[in-house]
Order: C-alpha cells, then sequence, then structure tokens
C-alpha cells in the first residue's frame, strides 16, 4: 500500500524574500514535477547534489513552506489524507543541535509533541518520552529527560530528535541528511538505528542525502534528483549496480573515493617534526605524547571522532596554543614562538571550519587579506609597498577561484564556499609552507566541498605546499591524503599511508573507524557494524558534569572499548612501534606479544 | 549557585563601602556649610556644625558615620533636624516604587505585546507602523513627553489629573512619561530578537513536531529572545525603581528623585549619602535579580555560575 503518494509537485521560491531562513538560501531552486512515492514500512531514499532540490521537496511535502514560496501538486496525499506535520509524517533535520530548543529540558521538547499530539496529561506524557528515549537507544532516560541539550553529546541529540519525531506517531518520517553533520562511528549508531525503528515501528521513511554511502546502508528504493526533476529511480539494487544515467554514475564514481588526486610528496624530507607533544586540559580534548612528521609537499591527514584531540594539535601547531611538553622541528630547528603568537613568519597558516566565523564581518575580503599580509610581513621584516600588496591581494584571489574585484566586497555578500575561497586566499597570501586545515570543508554543502576540495589541490600541486588536513571524514580523508595519522583519546594510535591504512588497518580503533564508513554498495553497506562510542556522562543531582574530555591517567586510552584488550593496556600506556612506514601504538604489536622477532620479520595485521 | 550568589552579595556589599565612602568625602567637597544661609551670622553657623560634630577631623567624622551606618543608622537630616533620614526614605520610596513598578509592567507588557506582533504581523504596514512608533517613541526625552501628555490630556482634554498621586487615575500620565522609553526600547529588543529567533531550525523543527504557530512562538522562541530584553530591562528597572527627578518634579509628586535633587542643593550631608546608599543598593539588587532571572531562563548560564562554584 503506498503511504505516501506525490505527483507532479512544483515548487517556485519567492525572490524578493531573500534573507528568508535556511530553506530560503537556495533562493530561485525550483522543482519542476517531482513525482515519487512511499510504500509501507519502506526506506526510500532521494539523492542528489546539494541544490538539487531534495530538502525543498521535503519541505513542500511537510508544508513548510508556506509565505516562503509556491507549492503547486497534481496529487500528495499521505494515507489518503493531506501530510500534516505531527500527526501524520515528521520530519529530522540534519543538525541536531539547532533542532532543540537550547533553554528547554530534552524531556518536555518530545513531552509537548506528544501533548498537542494525544491531549493527555503531562504524567503520561512524560513516561510516553521516557520510552521513546530508551526506544531510540538511550540509557538513563530518566536522567536524561532533565538535561538540556548542550549537555548532551551529538548523537545523543540526534536520538532524541528522533524520539521527538516518533512522538507524532507517524506513518512517515523525513530525514534530511540525518547523518552529515556525525562522526562515522555516530552516523553508523544512528543508520542502525533508523533500520530498526522502522522494523519496529512499520513506519516509512524517507531519506534525503548526498552520501551514496549512507543510502546504499538503510534504502531499498531510490530517486536521483537533478535539478528539480527526478532523473532516475529504482530499486537500491539498479540504482548502485547499473545506474542508467551518466549524472547516477557520476554520483556513485564520486563517492567511491581513492581517486588518489593528492599531489604527491616525492621529495622525502620532513618539512615538520613533532615530539612527544602533550598539552592537557581540565575541561577541552587534550592530547599525550603525540610524535609525528609531515614531509614537503604531502598531504598528511588527521581523523578520529571529536573529541580526540585533532584540533588541540592544530592549535598548537598554528600558535594559538602552546605545549606543556615537547617539541616542535620547523625545517630541523626549534620553533619559535613570537609574542604575537604567530609562527615562522606565516609559514605554517590555517584555515578554519567555519567561514562564517572565521571571517571578519566588518571587514572587506580585500582588507582580511592585507591584514593577514601585513601581520607576516612585521614578523618576517619584509614591508611591502601599497601597490605590491595589491597586486598579491589580486593574483591571490584570483588562484582562490574568486575575481580582483572581491577585494572590495565585504563577507556577507558571499556564499559559504566563496567565503571559505577568501580563507583560503588569507592563508596562502603569506606564502606559506604548511597549510592546516581543520574541519575546513565540513561546514560546507556536498557541492561546494568538491569544489573547495579539488582548489586545494589545485594549489597544492602548484605550490608544493605541504597540508595537514584533518576530517572526521573518512571519504575525503582518503580521497586527498598520502599519509593519514588516527588519532584516539589524544594519542595518535596509528599512522601510515593511507591506502595501507584504510585497505589494512592495524590497530583496533582505526579498523572500527574504516568499518563504520558505509560503502556506497548494498550489499556492503548491509553489514555496517556499530561501534561504541563515549557518552557524555549523566549529571548525578545538581553537581557539575564530570568532565568527560579528561583523559584517564594511564593505559591506552582505547582500553575500555577494545576487542582485543589485553591486561597491560589498563595499566601501561603502550608506546610507538615502527614498522616500515607505517607506526602503531599498540601491545598487540609489542616483543611481549608477538614474540621474538628475527631481523627480516615483517610485522602484518594482528588482529 | 548558592556560592555564586553569595559571592555576588558580598561584592555588592563591598561597592557600597566604596560608594558611601567616595561619597562621604566627595559631599565634603561641596563649597560651603550645610548651615550656611543668607541671614545666619558665621557664629551660629560654627555653633551649629559644632553641635553636628562637622568642626572634628575628617578622619573622626567618616569613622562615626560608618559606625552608625553599619549599625543600620543613616542619621539625622540637616535641613530637616526633627526627622530621620531613614524615615524620609520610608516615606518617599514607597511612592517612587509604586510609580516605578506600575512604569515597569507597563513598558513590559506593551513593550513584548508590540514586539512579538511586529515579528510575526504578515502584514508588511503593520510592521513598520509598530517600527517607525517605538523609532519615535524612544526619540522623544521624558521631560517632553511629560509636558505633551499633560497638556494634552489635562489641560486641552481636562481628562486626567495633573499632579499628585492621590488616585489610581492619577497614576496614568507619570506612568505613561516614564514608561513610553523602556517600552519603545523593548519592543524594538523582542522585536528583533525573536525575529532572528523563529528563522533558527528548532522553531522549523517545532513546528514540524506539530504544534502550533502561536505555541512556538510562546513556548520556545520567545523564551530564547527575552534574554536579551532582560539584559536591557534589569538596569532599565532600577533607574525606573529610584524615581525620575524631571518627572517628578513636573507631576509634582514627592518621590525619591525630588528628595535627592534638594538634598544637593541644600548640602544635606547625611541625606544625600543616606539617599546614594539606598538607592546603591536598589541598583545592586536589581542587577543581581536580573542575572538570577537570566541564569533561571538559560540552562547554559546556569552551568556557568555552576561551575564558578567549584
Amino acid at each position: 500500500m503506498k503511504v505516501l503518494d506525490v505527483q507532479g509537485l512544483c515548487v517556485q521560491y519567492h525572490t524578493e524574500k531573500k534573507n528568508q531562513s535556511k530553506a530560503g538560501d537556495a533562493g530561485s531552486e525550483t522543482l519542476h514535477g517531482v513525482s515519487f512515492s512511499v510504500e509501507e514500512g519502506e526506506i526510500v531514499g532521494l539523492v542528489g547534489e546539494s541544490g538539487s532540490g531534495k530538502s525543498t521537496a521535503m519541505l513542500a511535502v511537510m508544508g513548510l513552506l508556506k509565505g516562503k514560496a509556491e507549492v503547486s501538486f497534481e496529487r500528495m496525499s499521505l494515507c489518503g489524507e493531506a501530510p500534516v506535520p505531527g500527526r501524520n509524517a515528521a520530519m529530522v533535520f540534519q543538525d541536531a543541535q539547532s533542532c532543540l530548543n537550547p533553554t528547554v529540558k530534552v524531556g518536555r521538547q518530545i513531552a509537548e509533541t506528544i501533548r498537542a499530539r494525544r491531549g493527555c496529561g503531562r504524567k503520561e506524557a512524560r513516561e510516553r518520552a521516557e520510552e521513546l528515549l530508551d526506544q531510540v537507544g538511550i540509557h538513563n532516560p530518566r536522567l536524561r529527560m532533565k538535561q538540556y541539550p548542550f549537555e548532551l553529546s551529538g548523537g545523543m541529540r540526534q536520538r532524541v530528535v528522533i524520539a521527538a519525531a516518533l512522538a507524532c506517531e507517524p506513518k512517515l518520517i523525513i530525514a534530511d541528511e540525518p547523518t552529515t553533520a556525525l562522526d562515522v562511528a555516530v552516523q553508523a549508531q544512528i543508520i542502525l538505528l533508523l533500520k530498526r525503528i522502522v522494523r519496529e515501528t512499520g513506519t516509512s521513511l524517507l531519506l534525503v542525502s548526498h552520501d551514496m554511502g549512507v543510502t546504499a546502508a538503510l534504502c531499498s528504493r531510490v530517486y536521483v534528483m537533478r535539478q528539480g526533476r527526478i532523473a532516475e529511480y529504482g530499486t537500491a539494487e539498479e540504482i548502485f549496480y547499473s545506474p542508467r544515467e551518466a549524472y547516477t554514475r557520476r554520483l556513485l564514481r564520486d563517492a567511491k573515493g581513492f581517486r588518489r588526486l593528492s599531489a604527491g610528496g616525492k621529495e622525502r624530507r620532513p618539512l615538520l617534526e613533532i615530539r612527544y607533544l602533550t598539552k592537557e586540559f581540565d575541561t577541552m580534548e587534550g592530547i599525550r605524547d603525540v610524535s609525528l612528521e609531515i614531509f614537503e609537499g604531502e598531504t598528511f591527514a588527521l581523523a578520529g571522532e571529536s573529541g580526540s584531540g585533532k584540533t588541540t594539535l592544530a592549535r598548537i601547531l598554528s600558535g594559538i596554543l602552546t605545549e606543556d611538553s615537547g617539541e616542535i622541528l620547523y625545517r630541523g630547528e626549534r620553533l619559535e614562538r613570537k609574542r604575537s603568537g604567530s609562527v615562522c613568519g606565516g609559514k605554517i597558516q590555517m584555515v578554519f571550519q567555519d567561514p562564517y566565523a572565521a571571517l571578519n564581518p566588518c571587514l572587506t575580503a580585500g582588507q582580511a587579506l592585507e591584514e593577514a599580509l601585513r601581520g607576516a610581513g612585521r614578523i618576517s621584516g619584509k614591508e611591502l609597498t601599497r601597490e605590491e600588496r595589491r597586486e598579491r591581494i589580486g593574483a591571490v584571489l584570483e588562484q582562490a577561484g574568486l575575481r580582483r574585484e572581491d577585494a572590495d566586497r565585504y563577507p556577507r555578500e558571499f556564499s559559504g564556499g566563496q567565503r571559505q575561497r577568501i580563507c583560503i586566499a588569507r592563508a596562502l597570501i603569506t606564502e606559506p609552507e604548511l597549510l592546516i586545515c581543520d574541519e575546513a570543508l565540513s561546514s560546507l554543502d556536498a557541492g561546494a566541498r568538491e569544489q573547495i576540495l579539488s582548489l586545494l589541490l589545485e594549489i597544492q600541486k602548484e605550490r608544493g605546499i605541504a597540508c595537514l588536513f584533518i576530517s572526521h571524514d573518512m571519504h575525503v580523508v582518503r580521497q586527498v591524503s598520502d599519509r593519514i595519522g588516527v588519532m584516539y583519546g589524544g594519542s595518535l594510535v596509528e599512522a601510515g599511508r593511507t591506502k595501507d591504512v584504510c585497505s589494512d588497518p592495524w590497530h583496533p580503533y582505526t579498523k572500527q573507524l574504516i568499518e563504520s564508513v558505509p560503502e556506497p554498495d548494498p550489499l556492503k553497506a548491509a553489514k555496517l557494524k556499530s561501534v561504541p562510542v563515549t557518552e557524555t556522562p549523566v549529571r548525578e543531582g545538581r553537581g557539575s558534569l564530570l568532565s568527560p574530555k579528561k583523559l584517564p591517567p594511564v593505559g591506552c586510552p582505547f582500553a575500555g572499548r577494545c576487542g582485543y584488550a589485553l591486561e597491560c593496556c589498563a595499566s601501561e600506556a603502550p608506546g610507538s612501534r615502527r614498522f616500515g612506514s607505517r607506526e602503531i601504538r599498540c601491545f598487540l604489536y609489542s616483543e611481549a606479544h608477538s614474540g621474538k622477532r628475527s631481523e627480516g620479520y615483517e610485522m602484518t595485521s594482528q588482529i | 549557585m548558592l556560592r555564586y550568589t553569595m559571592k555576588r552579595v558580598l561584592t555588592g556589599v563591598l561597592s557600597l563601602f566604596v560608594l558611601a565612602t567616595v561619597t562621604f568625602f566627595l559631599v565634603r567637597l561641596i563649597p560651603g556649610s550645610p548651615f550656611q544661609r543668607g541671614g545666619v551670622s558665621s557664629q551660629v553657623v560654627e555653633a551649629v556644625e559644632e553641635e553636628y560634630g562637622l568642626n572634628e577631623p575628617m578622619l573622626d567624622q567618616y569613622l562615626t558615620y560608618m559606625g552608625s551606618l553599619l549599625r543600620g543608622d543613616m542619621g539625622i537630616s540637616y535641613q530637616d533636624p526633627g526627622t530621620e533620614v531613614a524615615e524620609i526614605i520610608g516615606r518617599a520610596w514607597p511612592i517612587t516604587a509604586s510609580l516605578g513598578i506600575t512604569a515597569l509592567a507597563a513598558a513590559m507588557i506593551l513593550g513584548t505585546a508590540l514586539g512579538v506582533i511586529r515579528a510575526v504581523a504578515e502584514n508588511r504596514a503593520l510592521r513598520e507602523i509598530i517600527s517607525a512608533g517605538s523609532m519615535l517613541a524612544a526619540g522623544i526625552p521624558s521631560f517632553a513627553a511629560a509636558i505633551l501628555l499633560m497638556l494634552l490630556f489635562s489641560v486641552k482634554l481636562r481628562m486626567l489629573p495633573a499632579s499628585g498621586l492621590l488616585s489610581p487615575v492619577h497614576y496614568i500620565l507619570p506612568t505613561a512619561a516614564l514608561s513610553l522609553y523602556p517600552a519603545a526600547v523593548i519592543s524594538r529588543l523582542t522585536g528583533n530578537t525573536l525575529r532572528a529567533e523563529l528563522q533558527k531550525d528548532y522553531v522549523l523543527f517545532a513546528r514540524a513536531k506539530g504544534l502550533g504557530k502561536w505555541r512556538t512562538i510562546f513556548t520556545h522562541a520567545l523564551k530564547n529572545a527575552y534574554l536579551p530584553v532582560l539584559s536591557y530591562a534589569g538596569p532599565a528597572s532600577a533607574s525606573l525603581l529610584t524615581g525620575s527627578f524631571v518627572i517628578e518634579s513636573i507631576f509634582t509628586i514627592p518621590g525619591l528623585g525630588r528628595e535627592f535633587v534638594s538634598s544637593v542643593t541644600n548640602r544635606d550631608y547625611t541625606l544625600i549619602l543616606g539617599l546614594t546608599v539606598f538607592m546603591g543598593t536598589v541598583v545592586i539588587a536589581v542587577n543581581l535579580l536580573t542575572d538570577l532571572l537570566c541564569a533561571w531562563l538559560d540552562p547554559r548560564m546556569r552551568r556557568a555560575y555552576r561551575e564558578e562554584d567549584v
């Protein structure tokens, strides 16, 4: 039986209200006669690049475009009725953080939905909300109910949002990029949760995603959207194994990764060496005894879940933070920290995650660039004349894919992707030798992400800049990096050539991390496994939260979650061992575990 | 939280101590003696000064005054030897406070209502009218507003009484004059923050959960929109509660503001000091209350305060 049946859906945005919400940002995006349907208890995927109209279609179905766009259709029925949000349809959005009201307890945010739906009393609603939280896999729901969204982890927030959606007892749940903002490990959990929810409650699920892997892991039928039209549809097997349209084939090719786009470092001279770097915090992610080297012109990726210390490491390298102990060698010399905090006269530059926050709204693009240039000039003692500076700014803007005239425009006049280009131009203008990209792509949509990625690679190829690329997105990491370092709990647990590490992980954590990335292949993705994730502790009574990020005093940070943990793992920190190009911190690779080795012994994966 | 409150109370007391000290020495810098009048000979003035202990060394006077202040005794008024300073405050403050609270309530209710309407109204003309009106209202100084209102309603239309605070009807004009500016500011603040809040995803999600439009506004958006409003309303209510000299003069209301100004012109040392310390207490208390209210609304702030406790 068809649960949702949509025929000939057309949407035309009102053009005058450009600065309306996110949906309105799409501006001229329109739908031209889109038709799709969902069967009972079925998971249907809607894929396509950003800007193809996926989200618009969903908002139109939910009737949430009122006042923003003109919506017309030949047929729109949900079990024979019009879709009414909260009554027969519910929606889960991408960013669980912004979907929950920050000042209202999560329990109430679920219970109010139940009350609005059933018109029942507070107590009954509260009991039902507890049941729902339990159903979406939140332990200790009674205590969690009393917490505020900011006290929960990202994965847990998304679970709360799913619980709130379930509270409507909907016939259909629309999930708009439900896992895009999450770590791979958490993403795998949410995928499995959605699958279980559909099986248990018999509701239908319409998944909107740009991620072919997630789609393959969940959906039995897939619609491919392009420029406001359905380009192709069919069962998951048809779409993934024998796509008809060139567009679909391109999406699949992009998703398969391993494109070896990287410029590759031929000279093997170390640019940056980090030795036993340690920084501890009470409340933030710290790092402990991290040693790694980055060679000239190569791309080194740092992967790991949030809170693993990636950002802390990047901030120490860029001079925003200072290390507690350990040393950093730049071209064999100890890094000197200037009073201004900047290091090496702008030879190490950083591109941040959020291009909206990283640019001063009161400075034009040109002024922001000039500031960076002057700062670097002051350190290196080379002051440029006004004309020289102008010329440099123009040149670097062009290189970043913008126009010279854009120097006089303010950040608000640019889109997210363009702003990130300004940030890249700002980093490039001091002619750095190492570019640190801290999640530089995560806040961009898929289309802009692709463009910025190719821009970075192009620049790297041209200038031979080394790049420290920090990301939680394993797809991107695999595409861009020559070598990869995997961090967990403030330790660098494994490092090596990206190809080796991704195809044959040695460390138990790396293995979990790689396995939790869904492949764009329905058969493989069906085997997706869940990975346990550290949960933020529940606040007991009225006391403050225990700081969850504090490093365990001794032992391997992964010991508590590791299936291979030995006795020594909890009491002693494993030292770093090197086998060829690979470096690993795990007792499985110690001589005590695998026995004495002869000269020519070649280590293989122990797991 | 309790620890935080205690800390704030303690720093408040310290500020009051500094305030009293500075004021004590400042008033003595005003040229002339409190008892100098046109027809009074200098011998008499000296005799009276001795009577009040004003000829003693400044430091001794200060210690004596602070000592009695600690015991809760603010001394007697120099101009009106029969009455204690506490008595004057006790007489004038209820008048000022009743007017201040009425004005505050009026400003909050009117400002919030207009702000909400401005944020959600679909009728563009209505939005523009409210916006322009609040801008105009924020631009009129309170004394001009007071005189205009008095001219219109008391002199021309003869609808409302022009002076005193004898009956509830008397409250209407001064309340209107006092609350005009804060109401305008609150309506602009509420309108702007609420409109920004309504664009956020959690509002969209609340609608997708099936909550009604007004329910979403009142249970979700307004709570978050109100935080910046409160941080304005707090200090504003402190100034309303300590009285406005201008408004009290125009409407001949025997309130705190008027007492304060006359005490300064009369060089009534004890009264100036007493009123300053009292008003300081009100300001500090109201600001603390505002912060606690914000913490009550915003769990993130509450957590920050709690972490300070540890």
